[in-house]
């Protein structure tokens, strides 16, 4: 052990040491020998006014040392107080010798005295307890109370900071109450919709969005509330200057500890730029096809033409030499004969040529199911939306109930369809003001079920009307003629019909498809 | 039936790789009493071709091995001077644009009219005489150049390029009355009634080397 260690004992054991010493030695000492000493003093000029005054004294002094010494300031004081009041006051005077007749007197005071003490030192005892147990309490209060103010301090900093965040974020952010009313909107959304936080608020938020996509946005928010699920939509929202953006709107339900939805959040995320593209990239796709079509049918074309320009120069020619032969002086009958002969040989041979070309069309597969024509027309108009959109062009259906079904091919059928409605929102392009086109069905009862696509475009001449669904009439620049000509051939394999009609307010294409037994 | 300069016999070449046409063009061409023959390809064609056929040629242009329209190229560059009728089954407009450039003399789309056929022969056929008759002159004259001797040919070529007599004797070295006995033999061995006459043959017999630079040769 070292030495510097030792000596460090030492000093903490006596510092120690003398600590306890002043504790239950010095510190009682002291106060009873205060006690007492007064107690006596007091006793000899009051001895000649009452008799035996050193007995409350000494009572008194005994308490008061128990009180505030403890239990050893009491004991010391009664024990000083006993040899005190043996040597001044109880006979013989002046000795520490006690009277026979004074002993009880004396062993009463002791007794009452060592009573008093335990008394008062434990009264005294449970005061201090109390009063400890009350200052503890209130140091506890007091920290919890400086806890709280800065947990309070901390949630308010914690908060301002949220808030900053969702002002910070370049995003339009709501919150909605459990019922999906809104009841907050972050800055960006206010100055976006130039609107206050009021007009917000409630079952108005659905006004700042498109007329068209509000009825289904609020479909989609209505079962997102009752599954309680997340929920997305695309939708336009209307900017302060009138303007309508494409946004992404998501919103997040937030449960509380029991599982209940407490709020909703969302936010808005503007996808007018990712639309465009998305637009664009879908255009130029549709070009494309076109294109392609354009193509393989021009290629298609030429090599039909090529293969039937073969005999029909050949029969030409040989018609043309019959009538020479026959025409020349003297007739040639038998080069004439030849040549008719070589006529017909050539038209039997374009004859084939047409026979092949038909029979290459002729590869698809017969499909009849039974369908419902509604249900096509309503998966038509999912495909057509986005076309629709980009064209301004809004799309009202007008379908009869108590439709049969009927047993046709689902997918020629929505060609069709798909055709009459390209058709007519081509049609719509040149005009100014509302553009629609209004798909219709209707049953007709024995006769089938009509269907029905009417655009308000240009509309058509009595001249293009006779040959309008032939091959290859087209009164589109970029149109390859074959879009109605398809349509035809689809519904007469249907055993339907196909016809086109001037009204007041545009085009109607119309069809009609038999019943099966 | 006709004969041209009563050698060659007047004659459409028609080449098409499908039979059925080409019997077809030959029996038409026959009724209106002109003589036709076919073949199936651009290189049987040229196989059988000698300087003496006359008429004209009836090209498809989609033809097995050289096309059409490279068989006309190849003709130019041989100096063959055949009048070419181009008939198609489908005519872009460049083509026809390339085909008439080069010098076709019809650009005709299948199927056609007789009555088209036969005037683009018959246009052909007058471009080919006009040619051919051009051809003759040129060979004439070329036939009466060479009875020339060499010191006449100086003299002819420089008469031609305008000199005196007087001049040209300077030139030669040789005196005025020689050179106008020289002048005189030109005169009588080509046929020339004048000098504008002579002037015209030497334009005929040498069209590439203006008259002016003969002097050199």
């Amino acid at each position: 052990m070292r030495p510097g260690y030792d000596a460090r004992m030492t000093v903490l054991t006596r510092n120690r040491l003398s600590g306890w010493t002043f504790q239950y030695g010095i510190k009682p000492c002291a106060i009873a020998s205060c006690f007492v000493l007064v107690a006596l003093l007091w006793t000899f000029p009051l001895q000649h006014v009452i008799a035996y005054p050193f007995v409350f004294l000494f009572f008194a002094a005994v308490m008061g040392s128990a009180w505030f010494g403890g239990f050893i300031a009491g004991f010391l004081a009664v024990a000083m107080s006993s040899v005190l009041i043996t040597y001044f006051f109880i006979p013989p005077l002046f000795s520490i010798t006690v009277a026979k007749e004074s002993q009880s007197f004396l062993a009463a005071f002791i007794l009452s005295a060592i009573a008093i003490t335990i008394v008062s030192s434990a009264r005294k005892h449970a005061e201090s307890a109390v009063r400890n147990a009350r200052d503890q309490l209130e140091a506890k209060v007091q920290e919890r109370t400086a806890e709280l103010l800065r947990s309070n301090l901390e949630i308010q900093a914690s908060e301002r900071q949220l808030r900053m965040l969702t002002e910070a974020i370049p995003q339009q952010i709501w919150r909605a109450d459990a019922f999906g009313r809104v009841e907050y909107c972050n800055q960006h959304l206010l100055e976006y919709t130039g609107g206050s936080a009021d007009s917000l608020q409630g079952e108005s938020f659905f006004n700042i969005l498109h007329a068209e996509d509000s009825p289904s946005l609020s479909k989609g928010w209505e079962a997102a509330l009752a599954a309680g699920g997340k929920f997305e939509a695309e939708a336009r929202v209307q900017r302060a200057d009138g303007v309508y953006r494409w946004f992404l709107i998501r919103g997040i339900p937030q449960r509380s500890q029991d599982g209940q939805i407490a709020r909703w959040y969302g936010i808005h995320i503007d996808i007018e730029e990712r639309h465009h593209t998305q637009e664009r990239i879908l255009s130029a796709h549709e070009d494309l096809s076109r294109f392609s079509r354009a193509i393989s049918l021009a290629e298609m074309a030429a090599s039909i033409a090529h293969e039937l320009n073969q005999p029909l120069t050949a029969l030409v020619s040989h018609a043309a030499a019959c009538r020479r032969w026959l025409r020349t002086e003297p007739t040639n009958v038998s080069r004439a004969a030849a040549a008719a002969d070589k006529v017909v040989q050539e038209v039997a041979r374009a004859g084939n040529v047409v026979t092949r070309v038909r029979s290459l069309f002729g590869k698809t597969d017969y499909v009849r199911e039974l369908t419902d024509l509604n249900g096509l027309i309503v998966d038509l108009v999912q495909l057509l939306r986005d076309d629709a959109i980009r064209r301004g062009v809004s799309i009202r259906l007008q379908l009869g109930e108590d439709l049969p079904k009927l047993e046709i091919d689902p997918v020629q059928i929505q060609q069709v369809l798909l055709n009459l409605s390209i058709n007519g929102m081509e049609a719509m392009t040149e005009i100014e003001g509302p553009r629609i086109l209004e798909i219709c069905t209707k049953a007709l009862g024995t006769e089938g079920v009509a269907a029905s696509v009417t655009d308000c475009g240009a509309g058509f001449s009595e001249r293009v009307k006779a040959s309008m669904f032939e091959p290859f009439v087209s009164t589109k620049s970029e149109g390859t003629g074959m879009g109605l000509a398809i349509c035809r051939s689809i519904v007469e394999a249907h055993n339907g019909r196909i016809w086109a009609e001037r009204t007041e307010r545009g085009t109607v294409f119309q069809f009609v498809l038999k019943v099966s037994k | 039936m006709r004969r041209a300069n009563g050698s060659a016999i007047e004659t459409v070449f028609v080449v098409d790789d499908d039979s059925a046409i080409c019997a077809g063009l030959c029996d038409l061409l026959e009724s209106a009493g002109l003589v036709a023959r076919h073949f199936s390809s651009a290189e049987e064609f040229l196989g059988k071709w000698n300087p003496g056929m006359a008429g004209c040629l009836v090209l498809d242009v989609r033809l097995p091995g050289i096309n059409g329209m490279e068989l006309h190229s190849n003709l130019l560059i041989s100096q063959i001077t055949l009048p070419v009728i181009i008939m198609t089954g489908h005519g872009d407009m460049p083509m026809v644009r390339k085909a008439l450039k080069a010098g076709a003399v019809e650009f005709l789309i299948k199927p056609f009219q007789d009555e088209e056929l036969l005037q683009a022969v018959e246009q052909a056929y007058t471009l080919d005489r006009a040619q051919r008759q051009a051809g003759d002159l040129v060979n004439s004259i070329q036939a009466r150049a060479e009875t020339l001797t060499a010191r006449e040919r100086e003299v002819m070529a420089f008469v031609t390029a305008g000199l005196t007599n007087k001049e040209i004797a300077e030139e030669l070295c040789l005196c005025v009355v020689t050179i106008k006995l020289h002048r005189g033999q030109v005169m009588r061995k080509m046929q020339a009634r004048s000098l504008a006459d002579l002037v015209k043959m030497s334009e005929r017999i040498n069209p590439h080397r203006g008259s002016c630079a003969v002097g050199s040769a």
